[in-house]
């Protein structure tokens, strides 16, 4: 039982780290500012029609239909799960093919997934499991996209809203 | 209680990733507008992807992992463009 | 595999079938049916063929893709 404990300790550091980084990295490279494809606009009004913020929505929908930050972070931690830092560099460049064939212009996946990978090379030296990494971002994303889309839109929105300036 | 193995962080964050897709599932099918479905789709495939790549630690793993997250991602894309008025690619 | 897993990859593989099922509009078929390929790849993976699994997430989205050219337009 003890291990358990321990391993859920983990996964909720974990769990911020990964947070921490895709919306770092997703605000960098302006993932609310407009949709990529049509397919994100219309998620966008679908989540202002329930209540959400127009802005967060955008977001919300440009990770629905293309590859970006925090596909990158969970592939870089099954990447170092499986192969250590050679298999996070694959899967950057399979996240680039990804970007490519969904039809995006950005370098949002393949940064994320670049700076997750050498992140999660750090903590499994400090003692981590990439496993709890897998995890801790399987996390993340439920609290963006699973819980409550009104809330998470409203909460991205402001992030977006003292980004821009 | 010695030869009991116990459970590793691969076994916790397995099972942590399966109750998620049984969550995402079930808010699918009980979510009634069809593109608010797709936000709860895309959190499904986070845990299918975290679920291959925990269940065998294989090089092709990586590859499987990749290629079902990219072409999960394809299909919501896909479905999203044309319910909200036509395919605009090629 | 974990045997609490493969309890909860069927059970979602079961509820993506009621769902495909019960729904009427073929947008919401096609997405209880990614349910189904989602619980389904993993039991793939499972016997170590990770080859035919990655070209079955790969083909399911392509097969969703030409069946979305014969649907007509979700919302005017």
């Amino acid at each position: 039982m003890d291990i358990v404990l321990l391993t859920t300790v983990h996964i909720l550091v974990a769990a911020a780290v990964c947070w921490l980084n895709f919306i770092t990295i997703d605000m960098f490279f302006k993932l609310p500012e407009r949709g990529g494809v049509v397919g994100a606009s219309a998620i966008a009004r679908h989540i202002e029609a329930r209540g959400g913020s127009l802005d967060g929505g955008t977001m919300m929908g440009n990770i629905v239909s293309s590859p970006d930050a925090s596909a990158g972070t969970l592939l870089a931690a099954c990447g170092v799960f499986i192969a250590g830092i050679p298999g996070g560099l694959l899967a950057a460049l399979l996240v680039f093919i990804g970007n490519r064939i969904c039809h995006d212009k950005g370098y949002a996946g393949t940064t994320g997934c670049l700076t997750a990978t050498f992140l999660v090379y750090g903590f499994t030296l400090a003692g981590f499991s990439a496993a709890e990494f897998i995890a801790g971002m399987v996390i993340a994303i439920l609290s963006i996209q699973g819980i409550s889309h009104v809330y998470a839109s409203r909460v991205l929105s402001r992030i977006w809203r003292v980004r821009r300036g | 209680m010695e030869g009991e193995e116990g459970m590793t962080p691969a076994d916790v964050a397995l099972v942590l990733c399966g109750a998620v897709a049984i969550y995402a599932g079930i808010r699918v099918a009980l979510e009634p507008d069809t593109l608010r479905k797709l936000p709860f789709l895309n959190v499904l495939s986070f845990a299918i992807t975290g679920i291959i790549a925990l269940l065998l630690p294989h090089p092709l793993g990586i590859v499987a992992a990749a290629a079902y997250f990219v072409g999960s991602t394809l299909e919501s894309n896909a479905i999203a463009s044309t319910y909200a008025g036509g395919l605009d690619r090629g | 595999m974990n045997e609490i897993v493969v309890v909860m990859l069927a059970a979602l593989v079961v509820l993506g079938c009621v769902l495909a099922i019960r729904e009427s509009d073929p947008y919401r078929k096609l997405i209880a049916l990614s349910l189904i390929i989602g619980g389904t790849i993993p039991f793939i993976v499972d016997r170590g063929l990770l080859d035919v699994a990655a070209a079955v997430a790969l083909i399911s989205p392509l097969s969703t893709i030409f069946i979305l050219m014969a649907c007509p337009g979700g919302e005017p």
